[in-house]
């Protein structure tokens, strides 16, 4: 048991790690309220002046509608968790799951299936491939979100099977084996809780992924279509930033980054106790 | 790995070389040359006139090719003026027939295309062939409805398989330079539609030669001709054969006092085209173009209306601060056209409906919307204040525009709204979702959240009030051309100044996939736009414009409208009128650039 | 030779896959051009004529037939927006986006390998700190941040000023520098972060391994050490990374970069394809950035056996 402490040990004291979870605890807070109705409610009524500069009535000022920017910057803080989170976790299970299966069956049609669909999906260019899914599933809520996670989960899928094939060979697996239990019991009992520190790792950085990939989609008119986003408010600031707005860039811009600070501090914290020997590989 | 760095190095410094493309033929900026840099903020991507159906293909075609008849240059309201054509089209008394003769020895520029590569005489018969082409479903031509069912034998000569060899009574060549149209019914625009780029007269030879490269290989007899062309810029060069028609200031309408300030009076009796060079960048960003013009790349800019506050002294009228107007010229240029949202009145949520009763309360509802909405606010947040709303759909820049039109339609008024609201049982529990359609950009996604507070204000469910988004216009258009869209933003740029190209967006045969994309059908009206269409301007037909226009308005189907108004800005040392309403590319020729003026400009700073 | 078989096979497949899915989505269920070649007042009839003449009536097998041999034989038609052939827009527009990425990509990779190697020599002093610190909140900026600042802070006013908003107006080495700048230190700075990351990982991991504790016991220089053995035996996971970054780069790098300065390189050309709806330039770039993936992948293989026989 000690042995599987040890990384949390580890973790307690990396100072940077335990920083990027205070942040992402935070904005995590923040989300919640904002689901729960407590804040950012009135993110759309357009009540103020025409780029009004920050002050008590609007912390962050206006946009040219009138619409508060700190209203809309936090309430992004909900998008951009219910995009991370959505993304990142089903990636993150479809990843383990086909990873996990073309590890446990390596070498049958299975694996050779599973590692076709990779290969095809991370030969078409991401946005491409994006853009091409928001055609398609035009007028859909979600394209966006599975557009990413058809894209994202082929990472997380490569690790877990490569990381299934190496406990496959271990000496519990093989007396489980011995024993009789059925094949998927095995993986789902056995082998599958040994990745689970890939899973972590790996979806904190699908996290990161999403959010980044957000800010680019809306900006190019092919993310967020009803509501606010970080994307949405940079993709607003780009026509006004020349005319020397810049509150709409400057606080989606610093909330993003605090975000992704903090996620990106977390995951390398976990993969350095984790998998100091991997990590970043 | 220093070999390696070394072959880096040698890679680098030749990919700029394979970069840059100038072909041969061009001679590039030098000395003596003078250039005039534009920038427009679209792109065209075809140089055929048959597709040259929106104002930046437009300018190509008409400056690339020839057109029979263009507007005068400074003459406002605007005249046309012969252009290839020798004179104004003699029409027969009852308005049918149109003989037109063409001026002699002007030839297409020289091009492999035609025997020898040397560019032969522009003929009548050319004439008649670009206009065919509008017919032929392979041409994918966007302006056969300019003479759609109103030339004799045009339509039938499509339904025959488009055979170019078959002749069209109603459009004929009677000899090289004499030209003969005869009409089914009186169209008193058709002069107006010649002046348009759609009628710009191309070569057969040079069609079939290029094939689908058409469009990006032009040959034509226009004031310029095309160096490169790409998604970014175009570059125009002088055609040095362009007939020698000296410019005259009177001829071009010219007014001492509202042009004394261009600088045009030295052009007099100098032959066009003044530019040896065009440099047009199209630059759809608008801060990217904006500071692009600030930092001296460009002579011309239409100012992005974030920047109005930091050009303008004043509103009304505009007026440039001195630190601008040093440097600048300023045209306020109200466009031709205008911005309108339409119910569609093909949906029964919002539109006609076959239940009496239902049909007042959506009529009620539609009416609410309307007094809803804040114009000024639109104007205000949009269009720096300096649009002109207008009730209805003829936009001032329609001669028939009328300056006493009852403004009730834009006015706000939010109790009357939520009064009409509750005279009809409309509440916030049955008040309909309403879907409103736009292609995802910036700008149009502010429009339609100031919509939604603008309803909210009166009380509209903001949950009731959905975006409806479309990932290109295309798309957008096929969702509204197929009905499927309950509020659809549009504009519409006018093709000729006459009011008829905008009440026809109302006229009831015109449903979509037709202009009338409200799918709006009075039958008063229809009668209405049936006679008058064929009428000359009179007093009359502007009166039964206006009984149209108000038709519209008690009805609620629209929306409108906003007319927006152009900020353009140009350097000192260009001599030019760059309107592009109407009027088109047709400056181009008479731009003129000082050649040695500017670096002393620039350097006295 | 049964491997090499084998490869090509594999090879086939996977192009047969991305074909496939990219026809579904981009060309099926894709953008529809026809209502944007329609003129303003269009009739049913006239809509029926211009989906006849982009091909949109005919069926699903014998459109993606039909793109099948456009790919085999390299015949990929004309842009259905210009007419101008897809073969010309691409030697147009491919030679201005390697000009415009090759040497933020170089570059970047080199600064990258630089600051990891240093970063490794360094390892757990402050400079190493620093890097780390360094390519973390890099990473944690958003790559059209990073675009929208240096615009700012370069060009404009509001900045220094140096260089063009936008545009590529090249004829020369001097016009070359000046436009390629600003998306350079961009693009540097956008993958710096990541490249940092990654080589470090490289390196520690290399610097690890009993051979350079060896070398380092019979008392070879630091310097030395990490030239010698730690970068030359780190070849295989950079030539990777090289070779596959190439259609990255190509396509989705450019992408935004050149939309956003308004460069007509390929990723401009296949953006506005894609707002446009302009199929055969789509397909065309999707097809070949798959079909060269691909013969990286391949062409990698036989890389690494060049670097290192062992590997089979």
């Amino acid at each position: 048991m000690s042995f599987r402490n040890r990384p949390w040990q580890r973790l307690r004291t990396d100072k940077a790690g335990l920083t990027g979870l205070v942040i992402v605890t935070a904005f995590f807070l923040l989300a919640a309220a904002v689901w729960a109705g407590f804040l950012g409610e009135s993110w759309s009524e357009a009540g103020g002046g025409r780029w009004e500069s920050a002050g008590a009535q609007h912390w962050f000022g206006t946009n040219v509608l009138g619409q508060d920017i700190f209203l809309r910057s936090v309430y992004s803080v909900r998008t951009a968790f219910e995009i991370g989170l959505v993304v990142s976790v089903l990636s993150t299970v479809i990843g383990a799951v086909l990873g996990a299966a073309a590890g446990w069956y390596s070498n049958t049609w299975v694996d050779g299936t599973i590692q076709w669909m990779k290969g095809v999906l991370d030969s078409i260019p991401f946005y491409l491939f994006v853009a091409a899914v928001a055609f398609a599933l035009q007028g859909v809520y979600w394209a966006m979100h599975i557009a990413m996670i058809a894209t994202f989960w082929t990472t997380t899928g490569r690790l877990v099977r490569a990381e299934v094939l190496k406990i496959k060979s271990q000496e519990f697996v093989l007396a489980a084996r011995a024993i009789g239990l059925p094949g998927p019991l095995i993986l789902i009992r056995h082998v599958l809780p040994n990745t689970a520190h890939i899973l972590l790792i790996q979806s904190s950085m699908v996290f990161v992924a999403a959010i980044k990939a957000e800010v680019v989609l809306s900006f190019l008119g092919l993310g967020v279509q009803d509501g606010v986003s970080w994307g949405l408010m940079l993709a607003e600031s780009t026509q006004e930033i020349l005319a020397g707005h810049f509150n709409n860039f400057l606080s989606a811009s610093l909330m993003l980054f605090i975000l992704l600070l903090g996620f990106n501090l977390l995951a390398d914290a976990l993969q350095d106790a984790f998998d100091p020997r991997q990590a970043a590989l | 790995m220093r070999h390696f760095i070394r072959i880096l190095f040698i890679f680098l410094a030749v990919l700029p070389l394979a970069a840059c493309d100038r072909p041969a033929e061009d001679p590039g900026p030098a000395v003596t040359y003078s250039v005039y840099r534009h920038s427009m903020d679209g792109a065209p991507t075809s140089t055929d006139p048959a597709q040259a159906s929106h104002i930046y293909a437009n300018f190509l075609a008409v400056n690339l090719y020839d057109t029979l008849y263009r507007y005068k240059y400074l003459a406002r309201p605007y005249q046309l003026e012969p252009n290839l054509a020798e004179g104004l089209p003699q029409v027969s008394a009852d308005g049918l027939i149109y003989t037109i003769r063409i001026k002699p020895g002007v030839h297409f520029i020289d091009d492999p295309a035609f025997p020898d590569g040397k560019g032969r005489v522009v003929r009548a018969e050319d004439f008649v062939y670009s206009i065919k082409r509008h017919f032929d479903p392979k041409t994918r031509a966007q302006g056969a409805w300019l003479w759609q069912g109103k030339i004799v034998g045009l339509d039938s000569w499509k339904e025959n398989g488009s055979n170019y060899d078959q002749e069209i009574p109603g459009l004929k060549a009677l000899d090289d330079r004499t030209l003969q149209i005869q009409l089914i019914k009186p169209f008193p625009q058709l002069t107006h539609t010649l002046a348009q780029g759609f009628s710009a007269i191309v070569s057969r030879e040079a069609v079939d030669y290029y094939g689908p490269e058409f469009p990006i290989r032009p040959v034509g007899s226009g004031p310029y001709r095309l160096v490169s062309f790409n998604s970014a810029s175009a570059v125009l060069v002088r055609n040095e054969r362009f007939r020698e028609e000296p410019f005259s200031l009177e001829a071009e309408g010219y007014d001492p006092v509202s042009h004394g300030h261009l600088a045009l009076d030295r052009l007099e009796g100098r032959v066009p085209p003044f530019s040896d060079r065009i440099e047009i960048e199209f630059i759809t960003e608008d801060a990217a173009r904006w500071n692009a013009f600030l930092a001296g790349e460009l002579d011309f800019v239409k100012v992005p209306v974030s920047q109005f506050d930091q050009v303008l002294q004043q509103r009304e009228p505009p007026a440039l601060k001195p630190a601008f107007a040093e440097k600048y010229n300023l045209l306020a240029n109200l466009e031709s056209g205008f911005v309108h949202t339409d119910f569609n009145m093909d949906d029964p949520r919002i539109g006609y409906h076959p239940d009496p009763r239902q049909n007042a309360r959506n009529q009620a509802l539609r009416c609410a919307i309307i007094k809803a909405f804040d114009w000024q606010k639109r104007n205000e947040v949009f269009y720096y204040g300096i649009g002109q709303v207008f009730a209805g759909i003829i936009p001032p820049a329609a001669p028939e525009f009328d300056q006493k039109q009852d403004q009730a339609a834009i006015i706000r008024d939010l109790a009357g709204a939520r009064k009409l609201l509750g005279d009809n049982d409309w509440s916030a529990d049955n008040l309909p979702v309403l879907e409103y359609g736009f292609s995802s950009s910036v700008t149009e996604r502010q429009m339609f959240e100031q919509f939604r507070s603008f309803m909210g204000e009166m009380g509209y469910p903001p949950e009731k009030i959905r975006p409806l988004t479309f990932a290109t216009y295309g798309d957008y258009a096929r969702a509204f051309l197929n009905r499927e869209v309950m509020l659809i933003t549009t504009g519409w740029t006018m093709d000729y100044p006459d009011a008829e190209n905008t009440v026809q967006l109302f006229y009831g045969p015109n449903s979509s996939p037709g202009s009338n994309s409200a799918n709006y059908n009075n039958p008063e009206f229809n009668r209405l736009y049936r006679s008058s269409s064929g009428m000359q301007a009179s007093d009359m037909r502007t009166a039964m414009y206006r009984h149209m226009n108000q038709l519209v308005i008690d009805d609620c189907a629209t929306i409108s409208g906003i007319s927006r108004r152009l900020i353009l800005l140009w350097s000192r040392k260009l001599a030019a009128l760059p309107d592009r309403s109407f009027v088109g590319g047709y400056f181009f020729r008479f731009a003129s650039v000082d050649a040695a003026e500017p670096e002393s400009r620039g350097a006295g700073q | 030779m049964r491997y090499a078989l084998n490869k090509i096979f594999h090879g086939l497949l996977l192009v047969l896959g991305v074909t496939l899915i990219s026809f579904i989505l981009m060309v099926w269920f894709g953008p529809d051009q026809t209502y944007s070649l329609v003129g303003k007042n269009a009739t049913a009839e006239q809509i029926a004529e211009v989906r006849h003449e982009l091909g949109y009536d005919r069926s699903f097998a014998l459109r993606y037939a039909g793109y099948l041999k456009q790919l085999f034989t390299l015949d990929l038609g004309s842009s259905h927006s210009s007419g101008e052939p897809v073969n010309s827009i691409l030697a147009r527009t491919i030679p201005v986006t390697l000009a415009l990425m090759v040497p933020g990509f170089v570059l970047g990779n080199l600064l990258g390998i630089a600051l990891g190697l240093l970063s490794v020599q360094q390892k757990g002093r402050w400079t190493d700190r620093l890097i780390t610190g360094f390519s973390v909140s890099s990473m944690s900026i958003s790559f059209l941040v990073i675009i929208i600042l240096m615009q700012v802070i370069l060009s404009t006013p509001y900045g220094l000023n140096l260089f063009p908003v936008r545009g590529w107006q090249v004829n020369d080495p001097g016009s070359y520098l000046k436009y390629v700048a600003v998306p350079t230190l961009s693009l540097i700075f956008i993958t710096l972060g990541y490249n940092t990351r990654f080589y470090r990982a490289v390196f520690a991991e290399e610097a690890g391994r009993d051979h350079i504790r060896t070398a380092r016991a019979y008392g070879a220089s630091t310097a030395t050490i990490l030239w010698k053995h730690v970068l030359k035996n780190s070849l295989v996971p950079i030539i990777t990374r090289f070779m596959f970054s190439i259609p990255l780069i190509v396509v989705s790098g450019s992408l935004l970069i050149e939309s956003y300065f308004g460069i007509p390189g390929i990723g401009k050309v296949t953006f506005d394809a894609i707002t446009s709806g302009d199929q055969p330039v789509l397909k065309a770039v999707v097809g070949l950035t798959a079909i060269a993936f691909v013969l990286i992948q391949v062409l990698t293989d036989f890389l690494y056996k060049l670097v290192d026989p062992r590997i089979g």
